[in-house]
């Protein structure tokens, strides 16, 4: 048992932890911790794999972004709901009885398959360098079009939250009008 | 010349068309160039194809229009086949049919449907030579529906009247039962012989190879078709119905040429009825019962159209008797005289129908005899032809089939001859009875129908002279000597010619003593035949009734019939079983659809659940069994 | 056990806890938060395949993917935000509209 497996162990605990945490906590926003927390493992344990461009990554778009993000939104609404008292779905047992169902498929499809052949990595296969490279090379066109697409995306949605709000402001005037009359 | 015989029956077809389709817009006179104008050329052509049949020995014209099918290796042509045999019926055809189409221009004058009718009448003509001039059986088979059809179009022809659009569906349905067992014969036929060509099939029977079960098997189917076709029990009941029809069409298709079909079918046919005595004998026995029982019928009728058409069943059963008995030619012969004067007597009763404005009862008829003369003068002279007097068509030929009925080798038999006799002794009796009631003696008629009596106008009293005149000549032609290279004459049983002679004096007798009796019976306007009705009450109530056959069908088969297409057809098959199933098989995607909805609950987690379902098992078929 | 088999088999247990949240759990912002617990289950196996074969490609996938992930959440959050204010609840059961 080499030093890299134990790490990876502990960090392997850690994610599930984070992810079965979230099945019982209550709060939206602890929640979002225990995630914040797999997430971070993960981190942890692409970093012991000798990724640490995507360890960063992870942590700064996934962790800095997204669930900041996420954090914007349970604090904007309103969480004390019916949500909040009763956690569970009316499909819980179901859910459960899913759940062990394919966890049994995937273990079963992973023991059936072939041990991995090592391949030889050379060492500066994932260093920032060959990482850039790459990035310009091979994928700067992908990268591209999903920033226009973003832009599209960003520009339809703020069109689409004025029309709503433009369409709100004249029905509130038209009702202020009824009120004044009326 | 080649293709005449097709111009020959194309000739009809084109006055249908052009009368069906542009006679309405172009007017009376349009149509009776192109109605009658066409049958006249017809008739020319039927001269001249005849002329050159002579020329030629008497050796018959074939000529093949187009191959209708292919079929395996069996080859379906449409030819057409004149031999001398066809080229009488052809002329007959023609002629008469000519005749009658100038009489209609007469007496259809003014109807609202001049042009449809003179158009279906082309049809017939078309359809009728199709018959006769067909080479196979095929063709002549669909000459035999034509005129079945054409015969109900015109029967039905004023159709807005119910009752006479029932005659002619009526006329249909009955000819359909008959062509049931003509179908049934023609393929026995095919499967024996291996072609439906009729000169083939003949020469194929008289080779003596076929079996004589399969001889009267086919002599009988295509018998059956042809009591349909002809009128002869059981299948005569249409026969009176026809009558709702223009008399025109009655003279033509009902007495001179559409019943003559079956006739033409057996003689032409005879090849196979020499090799099936059975079926021949079969045939005898039918005709002469029918031509019995239809006189008997015929004594009673009061409509003068009935009496003409029981009479025509009866003249008929006199030729299937001659046909039964292996005298084809004779048969052929009387065929051929019957169209004159029954063509004759019919239009004759048009004429006076004409003249009494509508009024077919003969109670309400009686001294006729002046006022239309030339009427009374030609139905007379047709009425002693039909009785068989001297020296008029009707006695050669009649007595030509009395004494094969007797003396016939192939089933000639003295009862044959005893109730030919009788009948032949009725025929006299009705006939002379018809006449005596309706032209002599005094005028029974209502008082407004007598101020108007009128003679018909020239183009129907013209053909009435004309067609007379036939009814004398007509039995001059040695017709059974012309036909007898083609159906020799039976063998008889006895040669002796005094016998002959004597049976002829007496058939002449038997027709003066029906004219005596008519005279005693009817001569006072028919006091003293209604004295001998009542004391005969119950007989008379038989023979008025037609022996209720009618009825009798109705109880049997119709009622039946009706029961089951109401229970069996359209209760159970169509309702339940047809529109059943569909509705069945919409109420299943109903309620399949009802089932399978329940997935869709709009709940998100549902659906989650599905995607998990559905992953498992995408998993389980991919890793496993792929 | 090799740590390929254990680090598949930890992603692969991520998913599955992800489906599974989903399905269970009552709140539409807890909902969305399991999806993006799924999406680190399977960017996990990219990760591992992609150190295990040495494709350079791979790590730059990788990072389009969480450009995208980035991008569907926000998306996702603004248009939950405008149910959420129609509805009035969090409840996924009371946006049942489309039953039948």
């Amino acid at each position: 048992m080499t030093i890299e497996t134990v790490f990876l162990l502990v960090f392997a605990l850690g994610a599930l932890t984070g992810a079965v945490a979230m099945f019982f906590l209550r709060h939206p926003m602890r929640v979002a911790l225990a995630l914040i927390g797999t997430m971070v493992s993960l981190a942890a344990i692409y970093a012991q794999l000798g990724m640490h461009v995507i360890a960063v990554f992870q942590v700064l778009i996934y962790v800095g972004a997204v669930m900041v993000f996420m954090i914007y939104a349970i604090m904007l609404l309103d969480v004390r709901d019916r949500s909040f008292t009763e956690r569970f779905s009316p499909l819980l047992v179901a859910g459960l009885a899913g759940l062990l169902l394919l966890v049994g498929v995937l273990v079963d499809g992973l023991l059936r398959g072939q041990p991995f052949a090592a391949v030889d990595v050379p060492p500066e296969a994932f260093s920032v360098g060959t990482f850039a490279i790459v990035f310009m090379e091979q994928f700067w066109v992908y990268f591209a079009l999903t920033a226009v697409l973003l832009l599209v995306a960003e520009i339809a949605a703020s069109a689409v939250i004025d029309i709503r709000r433009r369409g709100q402001d004249v029905a509130a005037a038209q009702a202020e009008r009824g009120n004044e009359r009326g | 010349m080649n293709g005449l015989l097709t111009l020959l029956v194309l000739l009809p077809l084109a006055g249908f068309l052009v009368n069906g389709l542009f006679g309405r817009r172009l007017g009376p006179a349009f149509v009776n160039i192109v109605g009658v104008g066409l049958p006249l050329a017809a008739f020319a052509v039927a001269v001249w194809a005849w002329r050159i049949l002579e020329a030629g020995g008497g050796e018959p014209l074939i000529e093949t229009v187009f191959t209708w099918a292919l079929v395996g290796e069996h080859v379906f042509e449409v030819s057409f086949y004149l031999d001398r045999l066809s080229a009488v019926m052809a002329l007959i055809v023609t002629g008469v049919g000519a005749l009658i189409h100038i009489y209609s221009i007469g007496y259809m004058k003014g109807d609202e449907s001049y042009a449809r009718y003179f158009a279906y009448l082309n049809l017939f003509l078309f359809f009728m030579l199709l018959l006769v001039l067909g080479r196979s059986l095929l063709v002549l088979f669909v000459g035999w529906e034509g005129v079945g059809l054409a015969s109900y179009l015109l029967i039905g022809f004023w159709f807005q009247d119910v009752d006479k659009a029932r005659a002619g569906r009526k006329a249909f349905i009955t000819n359909r039962v008959g062509d049931a067992g003509f179908l049934l014969g023609m393929f026995l036929i095919f499967t024996t012989v291996g072609t439906l060509e009729m000169d083939q099939i003949n020469q194929a029977f008289a080779g003596g190879l076929i079996p004589v079960g399969i001889a009267t098997a086919a002599g009988i189917l295509l018998f059956i078709g042809a009591t349909g076709k002809s009128a002869q029990i059981p299948l005569h009941v249409w026969l009176p119905d026809a009558m709702a029809g223009p008399t025109p069409v009655s003279a033509l298709i009902h007495a001179a040429t559409m019943v003559t079909a079956g006739i033409y079918l057996v003689a032409r046919m005879s090849g196979v009825y020499l090799e099936a005595p059975a079926a021949s004998t079969l045939i005898a026995v039918i005709g002469l019962l029918t031509a019995f029982l239809a006189a008997t019928i015929a004594l009673v009728q009061t409509d003068i159209k009935k009496v003409l058409a029981y009479s025509t069943i009866s003249q008929l059963g006199f030729m299937f008797l001659a046909l039964g008995v292996g005298a084809y030619a004779v048969a052929v012969f009387h065929l051929f005289t019957h169209a004159f004067f029954k063509a004759a007597l019919f239009l004759g009763a048009g004429s006076v129908i004409h003249a009494l404005n509508g009024e077919q009862d003969i109670r309400r008829m009686g001294g006729l005899a002046h006022r239309i003369p030339w009427t009374s003068g030609t139905f007379l002279v047709a009425t002693a032809a039909i009785a068989g007097l001297p020296p008029l068509a009707g006695f050669f030929s009649k007595d030509e089939i009395l004494w094969f009925a007797l003396a016939s080798g192939q089933g000639g038999s003295f009862w044959f001859w005893l109730l030919g006799s009788v009948t032949a002794f009725l025929t006299a009796l009705y006939m002379f009875r018809l006449y005596w009631l309706v032209f002599l003696g005094r005028s029974r008629m209502a008082p407004e129908v007598a101020a108007h009596v009128h003679e018909s106008p020239w183009p129907m009293t013209s053909v009435l002279v004309v067609l007379a005149l036939f009814s004398v000549v007509a039995g001059w032609f040695a017709l059974p000597q012309y036909l007898a290279p083609l159906l020799p004459a039976p063998d008889l049983r006895f040669a002796w010619p005094i016998l002959h002679w004597g049976l002829i004096v007496f058939a002449v007798l038997v027709a003066v003593a029906g004219l005596v009796a008519a005279g005693v019976l009817y001569g006072d306007g028919g006091r003293r035949a209604e004295a001998i009705e009542r004391r005969f009450a119950r007989l008379y109530r038989v023979l008025a009734g037609k022996y209720f056959v009618d009825e009798i069908y109705e109880r049997l088969l119709q009622r039946p019939w009706r029961w089951i297409s109401d229970r069996v057809f359209l209760r159970l098959g169509d309702r339940i079983l047809l529109d059943g199933s569909l509705h069945g098989l919409a109420a299943l995607a109903r309620r399949g659809a009802g089932v399978l909805v329940r997935i869709e609950t709009g709940s998100l987690h549902w659906y989650a659940w599905m995607i998990l379902l559905g992953l498992v098992a995408v998993l389980i078929w991919v890793w496993r069994y792929v | 056990m090799d740590d390929t088999t254990f680090l598949l088999a930890l992603s692969g247990m991520l998913f599955a806890l992800g489906l599974v949240g989903v399905i269970v759990r009552r709140n539409l912002l807890v909902t969305l938060m399991f999806l993006e617990l799924m999406l680190n289950g399977v960017i996990l196996s990219l990760v591992v395949f992609t150190q295990l074969l040495g494709a350079e490609a791979g790590a730059v996938l990788v990072l389009l993917v969480f450009v995208v992930a980035a991008a569907e959440i926000a998306i996702a959050v603004p248009i939950l935000l405008l149910l959420v204010r129609a509805g009035h609840t969090l409840d996924p059961g009371a946006y049942a509209g489309l039953k039948g």
